[in-house]
């Protein structure tokens, strides 16, 4: 029960949990300054707050929960202005009348769906076609399935319309779909 | 398909269906679109099974990846947290 020992060493916590927030940080903002500066702030904000922390939650959980925070400021900040605009992005993988383009179609990917995968490769894979979507579509998919809010949560904290955010998740959709199916699969 | 295009969906807008399907519920007549086309159209089944199987997996992904914070940053926070 070491954790709820609150020893407020501030050195022993950074040993202890700075790389597991990082880990938790990178890929929802994929980005390494904002990654560093999040879990900089988590630790700061926890250490101004410590007289408050009356040990309900373990020491973990309560850093997790400041970070968490400050990853969703961070999306907030980011999509400030954003305008759903008419990319063309569906047409990489619709032709004029609505069908899949032949090279684009979805192939059979010769794996059981149903089985649990435990390969470091798929999820680097998914790591990487992850950072390949633009901003916002990445955002609302980081929001959705891995930080598991609510879809009209996301849509009122950055400030779109539910229809655009339909959009953006199935664009990410699409393009990891894709994405996945060439570097994990290995087809096309 | 003649008079029968206000039911049979195109590809594009039936994998639009999939996906607002996680989302919310679909209106019936949405519903039926979406089942009869998925009835036929073997692309589009894909795509639900395959879209479904790595959302699933996302939440996990923190856990199979393995990024170090520098040590140089570890030690800018450590002197950071001071009185």
């Amino acid at each position: 029960m070491e954790e709820q020992l609150l020893s407020f060493n501030p050195n022993k916590w950074v040993e202890l949990y700075a790389d597991a927030l990082y880990a938790y940080t990178l890929p929802r903002v994929n980005d390494v300054q904002a990654a560093e500066d999040i879990v900089q702030n988590t630790f700061l904000s926890a250490w101004k707050a410590r007289a408050t922390y009356r040990g309900q939650a373990s020491e973990k959980n309560w850093l997790y929960a400041i970070c968490k925070n400050k990853i969703i400021d961070h999306f907030r900040k980011q999509s400030t202005g954003f305008k759903l605009i008419p990319t063309g992005e569906e047409e990489l993988y619709f032709d004029e009348s609505e069908h899949w383009r032949t090279e684009a179609a979805p192939r059979d990917w010769g794996v059981s769906m149903n089985q649990p995968v435990e390969s470091k490769e798929f999820y680097s894979t998914l790591h990487k076609c992850k950072q390949k979507l633009k901003d916002i579509q990445q955002t609302v998919f980081v929001m959705k399935y891995m930080e598991d809010v609510e879809s009209d949560e996301i849509c009122k904290l950055l400030n779109i319309t539910m229809s655009n955010y339909w959009v953006l998740i199935h664009r990410a959709k699409l393009h990891l779909r894709k994405c996945l199916e060439k570097n994990w699969i290995g087809l096309g | 398909m003649g008079k029968f295009n206000f039911i049979w969906l195109s590809c594009k807008k039936a994998t639009y269906l999939i996906s607002k399907k996680e989302e919310a519920k679909l209106s019936r007549l949405e519903s039926v679109q979406l089942r009869m086309h998925l009835g036929i159209c073997g692309f589009c089944n894909r795509f639900q099974k395959q879209t479904r199987f790595f959302t699933n997996k996302a939440l996990h992904l923190h856990n199979h990846i393995e990024p170090k914070l520098s040590d140089e940053k570890k030690e800018e926070i450590k002197l950071s947290l001071k009185d």
